[in-house]
C-alpha cells in the first residue's frame, strides 16, 4: 500500500490532483463561511445605509429602523432614486446616492438638500477605496463638514466649487483639498456637481 | 528556549524589512498612521502565523513544482477569511480598513516565509517564526509611522500631541517621505554591523 501511493505521488497526474484537491478544500471552507457571514453583513449594510441618511438629515440616529420609517420615505423619479424626510409634515429635504470616479476606484456618497436645492445640508461618503492616509481622508469630518450650508444653484445653474489649499479659509464657492490628495478632493466636488445637474431638474419641478 | 530563538531569530536577527529587504511595498504605503500601520501589522501577524502553520502541516504532501500556487492560495484564503470575519462581526473596523486587509495577501513576507521556513520546519515552529516575522514587520510599520504621523500631522494614534504652532509637514504624508525613511532606518539598523567587507 504505501509503496503504491508513493508511485502515484511520483506520476504527472499527482500535482494536478493535488492542487484540485486543495481548491476544493479551500473554496468550500470559504463558500461555508461567506454564507454564513452574508446575512449579517447584509443586515449591517441596510442598517449603515439607513443611519446614514438619518444622519445627512440630522435626525436622531439612535432607534435607526424606527426613526428612518417615521421620518424617510423612499421615492423615484424618472428612474433616479431619491429619500425625502418629512418631519411633523414639513418636507426638510431630498437626499440622493451620487458616485463618481476617484483615484482608484468609485466614490459612493449620500447628498442632502433643502427642498428648494438652494443649499446642501449635509454629505457623507458610503464606500470609497481611495489611497489610506491621503485620498482615504475625504471621509474626515472636517472635509465633509465644509460642504454644510453650501449654495448649490446659482441662477438656476449648478455651481462647481473651486478648490483652495488645505488649511486655508474658505470662501461660499471655495473648497479645501486635501494635501496630497486634490484627484480625491476634485471628484467628490466633480460628482457633487454632476449629480446636481441630473436631479435638480427634475426634484425641483415637484 | 527554542521557540525564543526562533522568534528572535524572524523577528529582528533576521527580520524582514531591514534584513531581507522584503514587504517594503506596503511599509511604503501604510506608514503615514500610526493607527493604519498597527491594524496592517496585526493582519499580517495573523495571516503569516495561521499560513505558516497549514503550509508546514501539509508541506511533504506538496508537490515542488505548484509549491507556490498551492502556498499563494492558502495565504488568499486566511485572508479573506479575516476580511470576512471582519465585516461580519466587526464592521466598524472592516470599513476603516477598507481595501487594506486584502493587500495583505501581495505582502511578500508571507510567501518568503512560506519558501524560507514553513516548507521545512515543524508546524508550531512554523507559526511561531511567522509571528516572528509578523512582529519585527509592526515594529518598522510603527516606527516609520511615529516620524511620519507626528511630522506629517502633529498627532499620533490621531491624538493631538503638537500645538497650533506647529506647520505639518505635508511631504510627511506624502509618499516620497516613506521612501526615505525606510532607507535611513535600514541605514541606521545595518551600519554597526558591517561584517561583510
Amino acid at each position: 500500500m504505501a509503496s503504491e501511493k508513493k508511485l502515484f505521488r511520483e506520476t504527472r497526474a499527482y500535482p494536478v490532483v493535488f492542487m484540485l484537491a486543495i481548491t476544493i478544500i479551500f473554496i468550500g471552507i470559504l463558500a461555508t463561511i461567506y454564507q454564513l457571514t452574508l446575512e449579517r453583513v447584509e443586515s449591517y449594510r441596510q442598517t449603515m445605509l439607513k443611519k446614514m441618511v438619518l444622519s445627512v438629515f440630522d435626525l436622531p440616529v439612535e432607534d435607526i429602523d424606527k426613526n428612518f420609517d417615521k421620518y424617510i420615505t423612499l421615492s423615484n423619479i424618472d428612474n433616479l432614486m431619491y429619500y425625502e424626510a418629512v418631519s411633523d409634515s414639513i418636507l426638510m429635504g431630498y437626499c440622493f446616492p451620487i458616485s463618481g470616479s476617484g483615484l482608484w476606484g468609485t466614490i459612493q456618497a449620500l447628498l442632502s438638500v433643502t427642498p428648494d436645492f438652494d443649499k446642501i445640508i449635509n454629505i457623507d461618503i458610503l464606500e470609497q477605496n481611495e489611497t489610506p492616509g491621503l485620498g482615504g481622508r475625504i471621509t474626515e469630518d472636517w472635509f465633509k463638514n465644509q460642504f454644510q450650508g453650501k449654495t448649490l444653484l446659482i441662477d438656476d445653474e449648478p455651481q462647481l466649487f473651486s478648490m483652495i489649499p488645505e488649511n486655508e479659509k474658505a470662501k461660499s464657492n471655495e473648497i479645501c483639498q486635501i494635501t496630497g490628495a486634490t484627484a480625491s478632493s476634485k471628484a467628490v466636488v466633480d460628482m457633487i456637481y454632476k449629480n446636481v445637474v441630473k436631479y435638480s431638474p427634475k426634484l425641483r419641478a415637484e | 528556549m527554542k521557540i525564543k530563538e526562533i522568534f528572535v531569530t524572524s523577528a529582528f536577527t533576521e527580520n524582514s524589512v531591514w534584513r531581507q529587504i522584503l514587504g517594503i511595498c506596503s511599509a511604503l504605503a501604510v506608514t503615514n498612521l500610526m493607527m493604519n500601520s498597527l491594524v496592517m501589522g496585526l493582519g499580517v501577524i495573523f495571516t503569516l502565523a495561521l499560513s505558516g502553520f497549514t503550509i508546514s502541516l501539509i508541506r511533504n504532501y506538496i508537490p515542488k513544482r505548484i509549491r507556490m500556487m498551492v502556498q499563494t492560495l492558502i495565504i488568499a484564503s486566511y485572508v479573506i477569511i479575516v476580511d470576512l470575519f471582519l465585516k461580519a462581526f466587526y464592521p466598524e473596523i472592516s470599513r476603516a480598513l477598507g481595501p487594506y486587509v486584502g493587500l495583505i495577501i501581495t505582502n511578500c513576507i508571507i510567501m518568503g516565509r512560506a519558501e524560507a521556513f514553513a516548507g521545512k520546519n515543524s508546524p508550531f515552529d512554523s507559526m511561531i517564526d511567522g509571528i516572528g516575522a509578523g512582529v519585527g514587520y509592526t515594529i518598522v510599520l510603527l516606527v516609520i509611522a511615529f516620524v511620519r504621523e507626528i511630522f506629517g500631522f502633529g498627532t499620533l494614534f490621531g491624538f493631538q500631541v503638537m500645538g497650533d504652532w506647529w506647520t505639518k509637514w505635508s511631504i510627511m504624508v506624502m509618499a516620497p517621505s516613506a521612501f526615505f525613511m525606510l532607507a535611513i532606518l535600514i541605514w541606521i539598523i545595518n551600519t554597526p554591523k558591517k561584517q561583510v567587507g
